[in-house]
């Protein structure tokens, strides 16, 4: 009983994979005879294969990886099987060795938004700001979020909450116009 | 606040741009933007005193900065691991900071909105915190900022990818902004999965305040940018933009709602307000996860007239100096771990005298 307490006097910090100190998922609790040995994991940890499918992490991603698996970034040694198990890159070169194998790597994780996946190759991927390249953003962004609000809460008649986005919006609008004056 | 003598780094402990922050939902936004310098290896392969050498290339402009208040380096070995859980908290960051060491560093300035980190993952992560519900601004410091450091370094760049990363999921914009909201009536009455499902566009995730999407705490909601590359930056803005207006305006319906519901529908969630009243107010401990739970219901408890004697503001203070580096530094670390509960739920008490309970 009071060994529970101890234990949930730190709740504050996240648990950690014992493998890689990516988010916790499974608790894998191994009893044999009378020692029990508790190993924290995440959910794509190659541990958690290993004890799952009984193979060893290393040939696991190996048969996954397969012949390409010897592929390595000649300036700073980092290798594709690293990658494969979620390790960082290397170096800034990394990213031409591993261009493609990136990519694929970005799909699979859901990080690619749409736009790319359906354009052709030839279409830029990166499309934000260069180096050295100023870019404001102009403040009518929270004006236009404000206003598509607005036309929602209207198609609802939802009139209260409609003229409190009213008041929002002309007070934006005002302190907008101030601002521009002082320039 | 009594400044703890004994920290070398008061910068820690007497500023926070949390204690003024008057706003009941929308508590605040994190903007991190990583860059690595061409030429050197990311910081995971690169030996120490490379590191050290990026440290030096990039805090000369950096705390010459004129947009900074008195920026300081603060290497990583000089610090106390209290500090650098504080630096967790505060700057409301997943990352491991605790694991900081030889060869990392931050930067902070006087405001406390502001932090530089050195060589932890990137060889620099530029972070500002806003409390004030002005992302554009924020950003217009950030890029600001980064443009003057490239007057004298080059950033590792392709037209491929963008800006690199060491986390490759991060390249191209390099930059992730997270929107902090207080959600407890859309998450009590279980509309909030429904309104996001119908409002969120691609690329946008949810997750609880300390980065695990399964667990909500003080049931805050942490709304981020997970797509990095093939977006701009103002794409990233906009689209979060837009999904935090149109769910703060569903959480000001539904506490509306609330406060419009006849008394058998609505008792539970009243009961639940004078619990968490009284847990703050009469516990002898108290855990912070705890603490947070019931600071939230007391925060909507107000924003609703049905407790009064508090603003929002030192409500929200509280949700940062409840949890453990906070009250650590405030106590000057000279209490130890086991009488921390019993300490934070003293320093409540405090907090939280004049509170009145109406229901």
């Amino acid at each position: 009983m009071f060994k529970e307490e101890i234990d949930k006097r730190f709740p504050d910090r996240p648990l950690e994979c014992g493998e890689c100190k990516k988010g916790l998922a499974v608790r894998y609790t191994e009893i044999v005879g009378d020692s029990v040995t508790q190993t924290s994991m995440c959910a794509d940890c190659p541990e958690l294969q290993r004890r799952l499918h009984g193979t060893h992490p290393k040939t696991f991603i190996a048969n996954q990886v397969d012949a390409s698996a010897a592929l390595e970034c000649g300036n700073c040694g980092t290798t594709l099987e690293e990658i494969k198990r979620g390790h960082r890159l290397g170096c800034p070169e990394c990213y031409t060795i591993f261009e493609d194998i990136l990519l694929v790597e970005m799909q699979a994780a859901n990080r690619l938004p749409a736009r790319v996946l359906s354009t052709k190759k030839s279409v830029p991927i990166h499309i934000g700001h260069s180096p050295g390249e100023k870019l404001a953003i102009h403040p009518s962004s929270r004006l236009l979020a404000l206003n598509e609000a607005l036309k929602d809460t209207l198609n609802r008649e939802d009139y209260e909450q409609a003229a409190w986005l009213r008041d929002q919006i002309k007070a934006l609008t005002e302190n907008l116009k101030s601002e521009a004056e002082e320039k | 606040m009594n400044l703890p003598d004994k920290s070398h780094h008061p910068l820690l402990c007497n500023q926070s741009p949390w204690n003024k922050n008057p706003n009941a939902i929308w508590l605040g936004s994190t903007l991190r933007l990583h860059r690595n310098l061409e030429k050197f290896f990311f910081p995971g392969k690169l030996p120490t005193d490379k590191r050290k050498q990026v440290i030096s290339l990039l805090t000369n402009d950096l705390l010459a900065n004129d947009q900074l208040k008195n920026p300081k380096l603060i290497r990583a070995e000089d610090m106390p691991p209290t500090e650098k859980e504080f630096l967790v908290e505060h700057f409301l960051s997943n990352q491991d900071f605790h694991q900081a060491y030889v060869g990392e560093a931050f930067v902070l300035d006087e405001t406390g909105e502001f932090l530089a980190v050195l060589n932890l993952r990137d060889h620099l992560v530029l972070e500002w915190i806003d409390p004030r519900e002005d992302l554009e601004n924020s950003w217009d410091r950030l890029v600001k900022l980064e443009l003057s450091l490239t007057k004298s370094a080059n950033f590792a760049f392709l037209p491929k990818f963008g800006f690199l990363t060491s986390d490759f999921t991060q390249c191209g914009t390099g930059l992730v902004v997270t929107i902090f909201l207080h959600l407890p009536a859309l998450l009590y009455t279980r509309c909030l999965d429904e309104i996001v499902k119908k409002n969120k566009e691609d690329g946008i995730e949810q997750t609880g305040l300390q980065g695990n999407p399964n667990e909500v705490i003080g049931d805050i909601v942490a709304f981020y940018n997970s797509c990095t590359l093939g977006v701009t930056e103002e794409n990233i803005f906009s689209s979060l933009r837009m999904l935090a207006t149109k769910v703060l305006v569903e959480e000001k319906g539904a506490r509306r709602h609330l406060k419009e519901m006849s008394e058998p529908e609505v008792a539970h969630i009243k009961d639940k307000v004078s619990r968490a009243y009284a847990i703050l107010l009469h516990s002898y401990q108290i855990e912070a996860i705890e603490a947070l739970q019931a600071l939230s219901l007391v925060k909507m408890g107000i924003d609703l007239g049905w407790l009064k004697g508090i603003s929002q503001i030192p409500l929200n203070h509280l949700l940062f100096a409840c949890r453990r580096a906070h009250l650590l530094c405030h106590y000057g670390q000279k209490i130890s771990h086991e009488e921390l509960p019993h300490k934070r739920a003293e320093f409540i008490h405090q907090a939280l005298a004049g509170l009145e309970l109406l229901i």
